[in-house]
């Protein structure tokens, strides 16, 4: 079968693999040394947590990254998963295969949003460091199997050059990847930040992380529940972008792309076809294997000059309130968490969505991680922004993104919030299937108005039990802070008192409960009173 | 130990039922209240009839049960039972030192003396006794009396003629000394210790039959309580002779009327029969004395007099005028331009006897 990354790599067939990835790093998340390594760690952990929940297993992955030889660009990324491992002869397409990922021939919310996937790793750890991916993995049968991974990038293959096999009571599946021109730091753009908001968006997985310098940390499962999967969808036009098409094509069994576009895309009938035949001057009957890429670049935007049914709601999966307050708990230890799922919604006339938002105060909130040496956009202080898009962390581009537009347009002063300094950290997640994003990076939402207004609406839902929260703490603190003034002088003046009447002490325990509203030492309130 | 004085027994016996009312607040689980004559300005008023500042009836009460005055109560009877503990000792404390006392006190220290003084204040405008009465006395000595006046202090007898040139020393405990003989058939109260001195040396007391008592400026709290007892207690006439001066003024009106400020014990303090024989405009044109220009200070503060209630009679606003029209002053010392003893055998005679009527 003629692949589609053949078709892509066309393009490139002059180039250097290099080129390619240096010609489409945006849109696969390698630019920058920081950057690399995350997407790195993004592309192997989401395979593995997909490949445990597909084989209904709570997901447990362990990373590593180690620097080799001493060098502060150069690292070995080891993750590890307890799925159910990877039959051998899948093993070269699986990583090898550029396009090939078992995800984008469906639609669905998917994590994994690059869509390149962990063969694109793969490809860029093999160009920077020349090192093979070195995979192991096993069925749980007791045989293990040991398989050294590159990618031939005329054939658009993966080839194992070296291979072995050993016995062990093991399954499941690990990586290992080395790579050049990547650097690590525990800034929020670091493996380290975007494994602790994977935890948080996913209370269902245990993630242990190994730093390079040995630093141990364990983010732990706070929910026993494997979420729904997510259901797979055809693909509505109105959300579809060209690297989607182009995907879709590759794997369709209709003979002209016209046909292919009927029956892959949801609402889309021959009528619509011909429409965007006229708007694009794309010739539909060609085979769906010669769609290129400026192909799909017209056919999606002539899509959205045409009246189209709106897409179904049905499928959305969003991760709910009461998970998503566990995954909060669990990683910061807030002394106050709330959590809320607002009901779908619709943008661009009928592209449904779902907002989630939550807020932690105390513990480890707003602290986000060390080291902010890598900020590149001014950080709002002590309010930590922690974006999600279908559950995975959007680390990027946050300058540009709709939701912090929307943290931004709020008065937190109202709020009783001071952004600068208070231990507060704010999630969004944005649930669609046609989530807007801004480019082919896919790290920021665009500002569409409907979006920007339901996350402005959502932010404040969970700002306003914040506030009451602290208001009541204020109450609270007051009240012993009051009570402690009147358990400290009250006795004083029995004493002296009683000393200048030349009495007895009298009793004045009863008149502290009294005034101050509080039994002594329990400090326990027993009405309202302020 | 000497017995309590009828003063300190009425002080302590007020402490001990000051005391009685908050142990039975409390045991009847009763948020203790403190009545307190309020010393604002709005206030204060002059009384005419007795002819001093008195307090108004106005007063803030407060109370154990808000969380913003408990801390105040308590150092308020912390205050009241160290003052009970000096009048039950006999002794007697400085403001400041029981503002350093106030350190190992459980209701926590002062943040300045300001605010120990305040609470020694309350509890003397809620009393209605001085603090001399507390055990607590002023910083320092009161002023000095020559003349025909036999004192004891404790188990010393002294004789005002034979304490020396300076004098008896009016100690801030006047209330304690007995005034057990007087000879005296006046009181000539003087600003300047050089005058008080010229007096002593011209024999003045003899000349005039006077306790001459040296001021050192503002009197002493200490001294204006025993120009009161020797006008009350030994019915001698008081005088005060002053610079003539703004300030010289004011010196014998404080005397007089007392000051605002201790309106609340103003009852203990003023001596409004006392009379003003002191340098005066007139005196300047009369006796054509050396003279000063006014400074600013001085007329600023001769217009502020001006509209003084205290200052409201045909003598003083004719006097005030008169200084302004001159924008002169000048001092008692001035008469030297005489001779030495000229203010005692001219001047004073003559202003004593149109005082005397």
């Amino acid at each position: 079968m003629k692949s589609m990354a053949v078709e892509l790599f066309k393009e490139f067939r002059e180039h250097s693999v290099s080129e390619f990835f240096r010609k489409n790093a945006a849109m696969l998340g390698y630019t920058g040394k920081i950057r690399s390594l995350t997407t790195i760690v993004h592309e192997g952990v989401t395979n593995a947590i997909d490949a445990a929940e597909e084989a209904g297993v709570l997901p447990s992955v362990t990373v590593s990254i180690k620097k080799v030889n001493e060098s502060p660009e150069h690292f070995k990324v080891v993750v590890e998963d307890n799925a159910s491992g990877i039959p051998e002869k899948y093993i070269p397409d699986v990583f090898g295969k550029m396009l090939a990922g078992t995800k984008l021939h469906r639609h669905m919310q998917s994590r994994g949003q690059q869509g390149i996937g962990i063969s694109g790793a793969v490809m860029f750890s093999q160009i920077t460091s020349g090192k093979p991916a070195k995979v192991t993995t096993s069925e749980g049968g007791g045989e293990i199997v040991h398989a050294d991974v590159m990618i031939d990038v005329d054939k658009n293959e993966g080839k194992i050059v070296n291979g072995e096999k050993s016995k062990g009571d093991w399954m499941g599946t690990r990586v290992e990847l080395e790579a050049k021109d990547v650097a690590y730091v525990r800034s929020r753009y670091g493996p380290f930040n975007y494994l602790r908001m994977t935890a948080i968006a996913n209370p269902h997985v245990q993630i242990n992380f190994v730093e390079p310098d040995g630093t141990l940390t364990v983010f732990e499962r706070a929910s026993d529940k494997i979420p729904d999967r997510p259901k797979s969808m055809p693909l509505h036009p109105w959300g579809i972008m060209s690297d989607d098409l182009l995907a879709l094509a590759k794997h369709t069994k209709s003979r002209t792309i016209a046909g292919f576009l009927v029956t892959e895309l949801s609402r889309v009938t021959k009528g619509k076809i011909k429409e965007v035949e006229k708007l694009s001057n794309v010739d539909m009957n060609k085979k769906p294997s010669e769609l290129t890429w400026e192909d799909a670049e017209k056919i999606v935007s002539a899509f959205k000059q045409v009246k189209i049914m709106a897409p179904s709601t049905e499928g959305l999966r969003p991760i709910g309130s009461g998970n998503i307050e566990s995954g909060m708990k669990q990683i910061l230890n807030p002394e106050f968490v709330y959590a809320a799922t607002r009901s779908p919604k619709v943008y661009r006339g009928g592209l449904p969505f779902i907002v989630e938002t939550s807020i932690a105060y105390g513990g480890s909130a707003g602290k986000s991680v060390e080291g902010e040496a890598e900020v590149e956009e001014a950080e709002t202080g002590g309010l930590e922004l922690i974006r999600f898009a279908n559950r995975a962390p959007l680390i990027f581009d946050q300058g540009g993104c709709a939701i912090n537009t929307a943290v931004r347009s709020i008065d937190w002063r109202r709020y009783g919030v001071n952004v600068a300094a208070a231990p507060v950290t704010l999630f969004v997640n944005v649930v669609s299937a046609y989530v807007p994003y801004t480019s082919a990076g896919k790290q920021s939402i665009a500002d569409e108005p409907e979006v920007l207004n339901e996350i402005r609406g959502a932010i404040m839902d969970v700002a306003r039990e914040l506030r009451q929260y602290l208001c009541r703490k204020i109450r609270i603190k007051e009240r012993h802070e009051r009570a402690g003034i009147f358990e400290q002088y009250l006795p004083v003046i029995a004493r002296k008192a009683a000393h200048l009447a030349g009495k007895k002490v009298p009793e004045v325990s009863s008149l502290i409960e009294k005034v101050a509203g509080v039994k002594i030492g329990g400090k326990k309130q027993t009405s309202e009173e302020s | 130990m000497v017995a309590k004085s009828k003063r300190q027994k009425k002080a302590d016996e007020q402490l001990e039922a000051f005391g009685e009312t908050i142990v039975e607040d409390i045991s009847a689980i009763r948020p203790p209240k403190l009545k307190v004559p309020s010393r604002s300005t709005s206030n204060i008023f002059y009384d005419k009839k007795n002819r001093y500042f008195v307090l108004g009836d106005k007063y803030g009460i407060r109370s154990a049960a808000n969380v913003k005055q408990v801390k105040k109560i308590a150092q308020t009877l912390c205050v009241a039972d160290f003052c009970k503990e000096l009048i039950d000792a006999r002794k007697f404390a400085t403001l400041r030192e029981m503002y350093y006392t106030a350190e190992g006190w459980e209701a926590g220290a002062f943040y300045d003396q300001g605010e120990s003084d305040v609470i020694v204040e309350d509890l003397e405008a809620m009393f209605g006794v001085k603090r001399e009465d507390l055990g607590l006395t002023p910083e320092e000595d009161g002023a000095a009396v020559y003349g025909q006046l036999v004192v004891k202090e404790e188990d010393a007898t002294i004789d005002a003629t034979k304490a020396g040139r300076g004098g008896y020393t009016i100690p801030p405990t006047i209330d304690d000394v007995e005034l057990l003989k007087c000879k005296a058939k006046r009181v000539i109260a003087i600003e300047t210790m050089g005058m008080y001195h010229r007096f002593v040396q011209e024999q003045a007391w003899k000349t005039f039959d006077a306790l001459i008592v040296g001021l050192k400026g503002q009197a002493a709290r200490a001294t204006r309580r025993f120009l009161k007892r020797a006008h009350d207690e030994l019915d001698l006439p008081v005088y005060i002779f002053t610079d003539g001066d703004p300030f010289g003024f004011h010196i014998g009106m404080v005397i007089i009327s007392g000051s605002a400020k201790l309106a609340y014990i103003n009852h203990e303090l003023a001596v409004p029969d006392a009379k003003y024989i002191g340098v005066t405009a007139s005196d300047i044109v009369n006796y054509k004395l050396p003279t000063d220009k006014l400074r600013e200070l001085d007329i600023t503060r001769l217009k502020q007099l001006q509209k003084d209630p205290r200052y409201n009679t045909q003598f003083w606003q004719d006097e005030i005028k008169k200084m302004l029209e001159l924008g002169k002053k000048a001092e008692q010392q001035a008469f030297s331009k005489y001779g030495l003893d000229y203010v005692v055998k001219e001047y004073l005679p003559v202003k004593l006897k149109e005082a005397e009527g």
